[in-house]
């Protein structure tokens, strides 16, 4: 009966698909308004694609390149599993075509909620709102595909005697194409932040400094580039991301539970256990298509009222979520059922947690930001300085959310009160099912994350178009709906992060598990006694290993990771003053060239300055992520698994942090800005606000490159150990 | 050809020119080459008049056969006390990014306001003042000769002073986009402490742009012999409807 269980989540992938290409239709069918609308829309459209073009090229490269590596390694060497090519390309191309399909929805979307904006603020809504929903349940739709697919093929193909070690090898091979969405993923962010901060940044400064017009003034080269940024940036990047933090969630607690139930020869309650994160997954789709379906509001709506019928549709969601994994789990009777269902639970509450912390220290409404808005008075160095400092007192909050939250689920699904380390392999199965339970209603979550940047790009089109300003006010109104619900979508990403990276830690050992097997080892050595491999407990690896502080190749580890963190957040950083420079310098040039452009008499080229910006996004983030890839193997390759986990550990510490600082000190100068630009403080113009815009731009590129690609950092990091522990165990320097 | 005749106020200059009002002020703005840009204001004079400086004008065959180019100086030293306040037709407003607004004149009715009042002055000189003088009254007092300081003409706008206007000690205008307000507050307490005492210097001259939200009912030219014409301000509703494209500039104009 449990078995057939499963066929839920095909089933969940297809309603959740069938729902967003209904959506798509419904969205396509509308008016796109004006000529000048469509003609605007259709620029950004084309750059958006010419972009997702260009970086799928360069990814498509890397990626022939990794998997011809890995094809060598599983079936030159022997030492992988001889699906990790297959499974890592698959898993970059459902990420990249998550992001493909909500960029080109947002794309389609901007000009025609424009329209119904003109119209009345709650069509914008339901319009903004629906083409976002799109982009939620295509990435849910087509991780639970993916996920599906590869498990019955994996099923079906791989043969082996036990069922139990059959259970751990499909799971930690699935796991693999993990690896690949993390790597879109990161490219996605890398890239797609550094293209929208760099047409942003780009088309701020010379529109300005140069010219003295806005950034979204049509005479301004830079402005369509800036509108492609930010569906590239906040659309396609964050639709690859969110469908990595959902497949690495599901995948990392799989292969937990089979592990878990593998020690003690249980199949039945194994196989129960890996897909129950899959379940509780595709219940949350279902549960976040009711939830969509019940963001409604009548003629004439308030913003209130539209605020209120949003969160309607995630409160909805999220309590209905909170009931059905009870009874998923109860039906399937796992042992200890009501303690999983408790850790679930406890990654409900710790990302509802993070999220209204992130809002308290980013949102203008609360004192932090007002205090960083209050020192624009003084100038830009103190607007830097208290931004800095808010930034960093705000990680104590996701921190400690995520230590009491791990806490909590891991002694609640362990059934131990003590940090046992009998129960270890099911204290870590709850982590990981905390992350699931975190993101089990993606698909309604991530609709009002991506529902902000249409609403934002509608705002642009209708301005561009010169629509009668109070369009503006309805695009903006729905924009600052969004940033409102979306704080909590935020705190859901960054803990689920937190907890699937530390799931993902004791993958690694499985992994290795499998890399000895597989290279014929049947035994180790643990405190001079040789232990049966198939049946060592994750303590027993550890101690195999030497993985303990007293070892300096852990702490050399450690040290590397926390530096991956910073070297990663400074390429990044630097890559979006360089592209910037180039946009200042090619609109430079279009303005000497043609000097009608400002009169209005001559058409900016456009096309050229999302060259520029594409160019520059793609030459920049090879090396941060090449970086990413390429450090996890080298760390591996000196000093072995102790090293790697040291590595794993600094960069789960230090990145968690430095992310969750770099967001919120970047969302809070952007917010800082915002308060002064609604007359506080002087209002625009006064010599506060030129300090507020100068945080505001030394923000930029934490919130939306360095920051946001930190959580996939760590995870890409982990992933490539997974899939290249097989050498770590064959060869390994010191 | 048509050539129009304008005060410039930034600097003080009378300058005819073949461009239009929005065409100047685009001009003024952002330059030939669109590598510069900055605020403009200035004041278009009536046909009459600019016919009339025109033919004594040195240049005036030039001027008529459409040989000069967009703008040409006929005088920079002292030309606003040297202009009829009648000829003055209408003020344009131009953001740094080369929008323009119109600005007619209309008739002047003191309004029952608050007790002090911040003057922006533009031309020929550019202090800021705070005054217990209505703009009226204080037009002719800085116009009066008899004074021992005094000027022959001047333009000047009133700026929000919000509670200060009432009271100097007044808490809850840190949204005075005003530099030194402590020093503003220093200012208005002389003036409330020397009754004999009706207008205060609070800043020298003008260092940067002026917010055009700060502006205050309107603009005030003030001339010899108590001749007086007012410029108002649209509305706030007008600028966020009629003249939403200036406005929204204006809104971004200094950042």
């Amino acid at each position: 009966m449990q078995n057939s269980a499963f066929w839920l989540v095909p089933a969940a992938s297809v309603l959740s698909l069938g729902f967003a290409a209904w959506f798509f239709k419904a969205m396509h069918a509308a008016d796109e308004g004006t000529p000048m609308m469509k003609e605007i829309a259709a620029h950004v459209r084309e750059g958006a694609m010419a972009y997702l073009k260009q970086q799928y090229k360069v990814v498509g490269i890397v990626f022939a390149f990794l998997t011809i590596v890995f094809a060598w390694l599983a079936y030159g060497l022997h030492l992988q599993n001889p699906w990790v090519p297959f499974a890592f390309l698959t898993g970059g191309l459902f990420s990249g075509l998550a992001g493909f399909f909500g960029m080109k929805t947002a794309t389609f979307a901007a000009a025609r909620v424009a329209h119904a904006a003109n119209q009345t603020l709650d069509a914008g809504l339901r319009l903004a709102f629906r083409s976002g929903a799109v982009m939620g349940l295509v990435v849910v739709g087509l991780a639970l595909l993916d996920i599906s697919v590869w498990f019955v093929v994996l099923n079906n193909f791989i043969d082996d005697p036990s069922a139990t070690h059959k259970l751990v090898v499909i799971t930690t091979t699935m796991l693999t194409f993990g690896m690949g969405a993390s790597l879109q993923a990161l490219f996605a962010r890398v890239g797609g932040g550094i293209f929208t901060k760099a047409a942003d940044v780009g088309a701020d400064l010379v529109g300005k400094v140069e010219a003295g017009i806005p950034e979204d003034d049509p005479r301004n080269p830079a402005t369509i580039a800036d509108n492609v940024g930010d569906n590239v940036g906040d659309v396609a990047g964050m639709g690859a991301d969110l469908y990595e933090s959902y497949v690495g969630s599901i995948l990392a607690t799989a292969a937990l539970g089979a592990a878990a139930f593998a020690q003690i020869g249980d199949a039945e309650n194994g196989f129960k256990a890996v897909i129950a994160p899959m379940l509780v997954a595709a219940i949350g789709t279902m549960l976040s298509i009711i939830g969509i379906f019940a963001v409604h509001v009548k003629r004439g709506a308030s913003q209130r009222d539209l605020l209120n019928a949003l969160g309607r549709g995630i409160n909805l969601s999220s309590a209905l979520i909170f009931i059905a994994s009870f009874f998923i789990l109860k039906w399937l009777d796992l042992p200890n059922y009501a303690g999983i269902w408790g850790a679930i639970i406890v990654g409900l509450i710790t990302g509802i947690v993070i999220g209204k912390a992130t809002e308290y220290f980013t949102s203008q409404e609360y004192q932090p930001t007002k205090d960083i808005a209050a020192n624009a008075k003084t100038g830009p160095a103190t607007v830097i300085i208290s931004g800095l400092g808010v930034g960093m007192l705000s990680t104590v909050v996701p921190v400690v959310a995520v230590v009491v939250g791990t806490t909590l689920a891991y002694c609640l699904a362990s059934g131990s009160w003590d940090f046992g380390t009998g129960s270890i392999g099911m204290g870590l199965y709850g982590i990981g099912i905390a992350a699931v339970g975190m993101l089990s209603t993606l698909g309604i979550t991530l609709a009002t994350d991506a529902y902000g940047p249409i609403a934002d790009n509608a705002g642009g089109n209708a301005e561009m178009s010169g629509l009668p300003p109070e369009v503006r006010r309805r695009t903006d109104a729905l924009d600052s709906l969004g940033n409102t619900t979306a704080a909590t979508g935020k705190g859901f990403a960054i803990g689920s992060a937190a907890l699937t990276a530390l799931a993902l830690l004791a993958s690694y050992v499985e992994e290795l598990k499998i890399a000895m097997l597989h290279a014929g080892q049947k035994t180790m050595l643990v405190a001079g006694e040789a232990v049966d491999i198939g049946t060592a407990t994750l303590t027993q690896f550890m101690t195999h290993y030497e993985v303990q502080l007293l070892n300096p190749k852990v702490i050399l580890g450690v040290f590397i990771g926390s530096m991956m963190s910073f070297v990663f957040c400074g390429l990044t950083i630097n890559a979006v003053g360089r592209a910037a420079a180039s946009m200042v310098e090619e609109v430079r040039r279009q303005f000497k060239e043609k000097p009608g452009i400002l009169q209005g008499e001559e058409k900016p080229d456009y096309a050229r300055c999302v060259a520029i910006s594409t160019a520059g996004a793609q030459r920049e983030m090879i090396l941060p992520s090449g970086l990413a890839v390429a450090v996890p193997i080298f760390v591996g390759l000196l000093f072995g698994v102790p090293g790697v986990f040291g590595l794993l550990a600094g960069g789960l510490a230090t990145g968690f942090v430095l992310a969750v600082f770099m967001a919120n000190s970047g969302g809070a100068w952007d917010n800082a800005k915002k308060y002064v630009e609604e007359g506080h403080l002087g209002g625009k113009g006064s010599n506060a606000h030129k300090a507020a815009v100068i945080g505001d731009t030394v923000g930029d590129p934490f919130k939306d490159t360095a920051g946001p690609s930190l959580n996939i950092l760590i995870k890409l990091m982990s992933m490539v150990s997974i899939v290249t522990a097989g050498v770590n165990v064959a060869f390994t320097l010191f | 050809m048509t050539v129009y005749l304008y005060l410039s106020l930034i600097p003080e200059a009378l300058v005819a020119s073949h461009l239009p009002p929005e065409e100047y002020g685009a001009y003024l703005a952002l330059g030939s080459k669109k590598r510069s840009h900055g605020q403009a204001v200035f004041f278009k004079l009536s046909d009459e008049y600019a016919r009339k400086k025109i033919e004594d004008s040195p240049i005036a065959e030039e001027l008529r056969d459409g040989r000069l180019r967009r703008s040409a100086y006929l005088s920079i030293h002292r030309v606003l006390e040297h202009t009829p306040v009648d000829a003055i037709e209408s003020l344009h407003l131009t953001t740094d990014d080369g929008r323009v607004l119109k600005l007619d004149h209309a008739g002047y009715e003191p309004i029952p306001g608050p007790r002090f009042h911040l003057y922006q002055e533009f031309c020929p000189i550019t202090p800021r003042v705070v005054s217990e003088l209505e703009p009226r009254a204080f037009a002719a007092e800085i116009t009066d000769t008899s004074h021992a300081v005094s000027l022959p003409a001047l333009v000047f706008a009133e700026l929000v002073l919000e509670r200060l206007g009432d009271d100097p000690e007044a808490n809850g205008v840190d949204n005075l986009p005003y530099g030194g307000i402590e020093h503003l507050r220093d200012c208005l307490r002389e003036l409330r402490a020397k009754p004999g005492k009706s207008t205060k210097l609070v800043v020298r001259h003008l260092e940067q742009d002026v917010l055009f939200r700060t502006i205050h009912r309107g603009f005030f030219v003030a001339g010899s012999g108590g001749a007086f014409r007012f410029f108002p301000m649209p509305t706030r509703q007008e600028l966020e409807t009629t003249h939403y494209a200036w406005w929204r500039s204006a809104l971004r104009s200094g950042i």
